[in-house]
C-alpha cells in the first residue's frame, strides 16, 4: 500500500513571528495616550482640588480597587457562565438554554447605572453589591458565547468520540471545550471590557475605582480629573482586552484556524 | 454454528418520541464472525441507525442486540464502544490533535503506557501505509482526503477490536481514491479478519466489499439478505431488482476477481537487453509486445517492434508504461486499468509488485459474454418487464431502456 504523499513538511512553524506581528501594535497605542495625557496634565498648572486627585499614590489606589472589582467579576463570570454555558449544552438541559440565555439578557438589557442603584436600595453600598451588578451585567457575552461555541463544534465529531469509546467528560473536555475555545475566550474579552466600563459606575456607590475621577471631574468641574480617569479607563480596557487576545491566541488548539 | 454468530439482531425497533412511525421496525439479522455484511439502502431507510444501535450509539426502543454473545444493554455504553471499532465518513479526525494523538485515543482511555501506545501507533500507520516518520505529527488537515481515511481506519483499529462498524467510510472520496482504499481494505480484512457491518448507499460498493449485503427498504426492513453473487443472480422482488438496476451482469465485474479468470503469459526480458534481443524475440514468438522487467521482475515496459528504431541501444524509457493490477482487484479495476493505460493487457502482480501474469481484453470480454449469457437465460424465465422507473443508484437512465440495448 503506497500513500500519496503530500510536500514533506512535518514540523508546524512556530507560532510567535504571526502573535508578535499581530498584538504589537496596541500595547504602542495604549503608551502614547498615557503619554500624552501625562505630559498634558504635567504641562498645566493644578490647583488644590486637582493636585488632590491627581497623584501617584491616589491613583494607584484607584486603579488598584477597579483592577481588584474587575478581576473578581471576571473571574465569577467565566466559571459561573462557563459552567452554565457547559451545562446548559448537554442533551439533557439543552432545552433550558433560550430561557437561560433570556435571564442573562435581562441582566445586560437593564441599564447599568439603574441596576447599581436597585441594588443598593436593596443591598446597602459596598464592594459586594458593585461585584453583583457587574456580574449581572458581564454574564451575558460568556454564558451566550459558550452555548454558541461548543454547538458550532461539528456533530460528527463529537458522535466520532463517542462511536470510538470516549467517556462524555472526555469528549467535553478534549474535543468540544477545546474547538469551542476560540469562541469561548471571544466572549471572556467582550466580558472583560465591558466589566472595566461598567466598573466606574461603582464610584456612585461609593466603591471607589477610576470612575472616582470621572465623577470628581464632573462634580468639580476639573476637565484634567475627568480626562485622566476616561483615558486611564480606557487604556486598561484596551489593555485587557489586548491580554484577552494574546491569551486566546496562545491557547487557541493547533489546526483550528 | 451458535459460535461462529458475532452479532445478533433480534426483532430490533427503533421509535423516536413524536413520530408515527418507527424508523427501525422490526429487524432480525446474526452476522457470523469474520464478514463483511453490507447494509445498503436508499437514503433515509435507517440503516445508519440501525448500525448505531449495535455499539448504542443510539438506544433501541425494543428488541435484542448481543455482541460475542453478551447483551448490548448489560453493558456500559462506553466501555462497549472501545470494544467496537467505528469508522465514519472523512475519517471524523480530531482536527486539533496530531495524527498520532489521534490513533492513540482509545489505547490512552484503556490506560495503556506511553510507549505501548507510540509503538501501536507506529505499527498502526505502517498498516494503513503511511509513513510513521513522516506523518505522525501531521494534523488531520495537512492529509489529503484519502488519507485522512486511512488515519480513520487506523484510529479504529487502535485498541485491536473485534467488530468494527463503518458508516459510508469512503464516501467523500472521489472514485478513483475511493476505489484504491476499498482494495486497501479488503486486503487488510484478509489479514484481519473483523466482522464489519458497513453502511453505504451504493450498491456498486456494496458488492464490492460485501461478504454477505442486506438490502433494506424503507423503515430497515430486510428485503434481502444474500451473498453478492446470489443477489445479482437472483434478486428477491421487484424493488431489489430496480435497486440492483440494469446491466447486473455488468456489475458483476465488480464481483469477479482478477484470479477467477484466466490470465496469459507475456514474453519477459530484462530492461537491460538489447534492442535487437528484443527484436529477435518477437519474431521466434510472435507476440505483438515484450514486456521488460526489473531484476525483481517486476513489469515495466510494453516494447512492440514499432517502438524500436535502427540503431538504438538501449530500451530505457522505450514503449508504453504497463498498467498493473493485483489479483484481488476487480475485473471493474482491471478493465479501468486498461483504459487508462490506453493498452489492452493488465499485467497481473503479487503484493510487491512482481510479475505473475497478463490480464488482457480478450479474456476479459470472454468473462462478461459468460456473465450475460447467465442474465438472459434468466431473463427470459421472467415473463414481466421491469417497470419504468428510475434507478437508485444513477437516475439519469432508465432500466427498462438500458436493458432491451443489453440484450440485443
Amino acid at each position: 500500500m503506497t500513500a500519496s504523499t503530500l510536500a514533506a513538511g512535518t514540523a508546524t512553524p512556530s507560532r510567535w513571528p504571526g502573535l508578535l506581528r499581530r498584538h504589537s501594535a496596541m500595547p504602542l497605542v495604549i503608551a502614547a495616550a498615557l503619554l500624552g495625557t501625562y505630559l498634558w496634565v504635567r504641562s498645566s498648572r493644578l490647583d488644590d482640588i486637582e493636585q488632590r486627585s491627581l497623584n501617584a499614590t491616589t491613583l494607584l489606589r484607584l486603579l488598584r480597587q477597579h483592577l481588584e472589582l474587575t478581576a473578581v467579576t471576571t473571574v465569577v463570570v467565566v466559571v459561573l457562565a462557563v459552567g452554565a454555558g457547559i451545562l446548559l449544552t448537554r442533551p439533557a438541559l439543552r432545552w433550558l438554554a433560550p430561557g437561560a440565555t433570556a435571564l442573562a439578557n435581562i441582566g445586560q438589557a437593564t441599564p447599568a447605572i439603574g441596576l447599581l442603584v436597585l441594588l443598593s436600595i436593596w443591598l446597602g453600598i459596598g464592594f459586594t453589591t458593585a461585584l453583583i451588578g457587574l456580574i449581572a451585567y458581564a454574564v451575558l457575552p460568556v454564558l451566550q458565547n459558550t452555548i454558541v461555541g461548543i454547538n458550532q463544534v461539528d456533530r460528527s465529531l463529537v458522535q466520532a468520540g463517542k462511536g470510538i469509546g470516549m467517556s462524555p467528560l472526555a469528549v467535553l473536555v478534549r474535543v468540544e471545550l477545546p474547538l469551542a475555545l476560540p469562541v469561548i475566550m471571544a466572549g471572556i474579552r467582550t466580558a472583560l471590557v465591558l466589566a472595566v466600563g461598567v466598573a466606574t459606575l461603582a464610584a456612585f456607590i461609593n466603591v471607589g475605582g477610576l470612575g472616582e475621577l470621572i465623577v470628581t471631574g464632573i462634580k468639580l468641574q476639573r476637565a484634567s480629573v475627568l480626562v485622566t480617569g476616561a483615558v486611564l479607563t480606557a487604556a486598561l480596557a484596551l489593555a485587557l482586552d489586548w491580554l484577552g487576545g494574546l491569551i486566546s491566541d496562545l491557547l487557541r488548539p493547533r489546526g483550528v484556524a | 454454528m451458535t459460535d461462529d454468530v458475532m452479532i445478533s439482531l433480534e426483532n430490533v425497533s427503533k421509535r423516536y418520541r413524536g413520530q408515527k412511525a418507527p424508523a427501525v421496525e422490526n429487524v432480525s439479522m446474526t452476522i457470523r464472525r469474520g464478514e463483511i455484511v453490507v447494509l445498503v439502502g436508499p437514503s433515509g431507510c435507517g440503516k445508519t441507525t440501525t448500525m448505531k444501535m449495535i455499539n448504542r450509539l443510539i438506544e433501541p426502543s425494543s428488541g435484542r442486540i448481543c455482541v460475542d454473545g453478551a447483551d448490548v444493554t448489560s453493558l456500559d455504553g462506553t466501555e462497549l464502544r472501545r470494544r467496537i471499532g467505528y469508522v465514519i465518513q472523512q475519517g471524523g479526525l480530531f482536527p486539533h490533535m496530531s495524527v498520532a494523538t489521534n490513533v492513540g485515543m482509545v489505547p490512552k482511555m484503556l490506560g495503556w503506557s506511553r510507549r505501548r501506545i507510540d509503538e501501536r501507533v507506529d505499527e498502526l500507520l505502517h498498516l494503513v501505509g503511511l509513513e510513521p516518520g513522516q506523518y505522525r505529527n501531521r494534523l488531520p488537515r495537512q492529509l489529503s482526503g484519502g488519507q485522512q481515511q486511512r488515519v480513520g481506519v487506523a484510529r479504529a483499529l487502535a485498541a485491536d477490536p473485534p467488530v468494527m462498524l463503518m458508516d459510508e467510510p469512503f464516501g467523500a472520496t472521489d472514485p478513483l481514491t475511493r476505489d484504491r482504499l476499498q482494495n486497501e481494505f479488503l486486503r487488510l480484512q484478509e489479514k484481519l479478519q473483523k466482522t464489519i457491518v458497513f453502511v453505504t448507499h451504493d450498491f456498486d460498493e456494496a458488492i464490492k466489499m460485501g461478504t454477505r449485503i442486506a438490502v433494506l427498504g424503507e423503515r430497515s426492513r430486510i428485503r434481502q439478505f444474500d451473498t453478492p453473487e446470489r443477489l445479482l443472480a437472483e434478486p428477491a422482488d421487484k424493488t431489489v431488482g430496480q435497486f440492483i438496476g440494469a446491466g447486473a451482469a455488468l456489475k458483476q465485474l465488480n464481483l469477479r476477481r482478477v484470479d477467477a479468470v484466466e490470465w496469459n503469459e507475456a514474453e519477459l526480458m530484462h530492461r537491460d537487453e538489447s534492442p535487437t534481443a528484443v527484436l529477435r524475440r518477437l519474431d521466434e514468438s510472435g507476440a505483438w509486445a515484450v514486456l521488460t522487467v526489473d531484476s525483481e521482475r517486476r513489469p515495466l515496459r510494453w516494447v512492440g517492434p514499432r517502438d524500436l528504431e535502427p540503431g538504438q541501444t538501449s530500451l530505457d524509457g522505450v514503449g508504453i508504461p504497463v498498467a498493473v493490477v493485483e489479483p484481488r482487484a476487480t475485473l471493474q479495476d482491471a478493465l479501468d486499468a486498461m483504459l487508462g493505460a490506453g493498452c489492452g493487457a493488465s499485467v497481473v502482480v503479487d503484493d510487491d509488485g512482481r510479475y505473475r501474469g497478463v490480464l488482457d481484453i480478450e479474456s476479459l470480454m470472454r468473462a462478461i459474454r459468460d456473465m450475460r449469457e447467465v442474465e438472459r437465460d434468466r431473463d427470459r424465465g421472467m415473463a414481466e418487464a421491469p417497470p419504468r422507473l428510475p434507478r437508485q443508484s444513477d437516475g439519469s437512465r432508465d432500466s427498462a431502456s438500458v436493458r432491451t440495448l443489453e440484450s440485443r
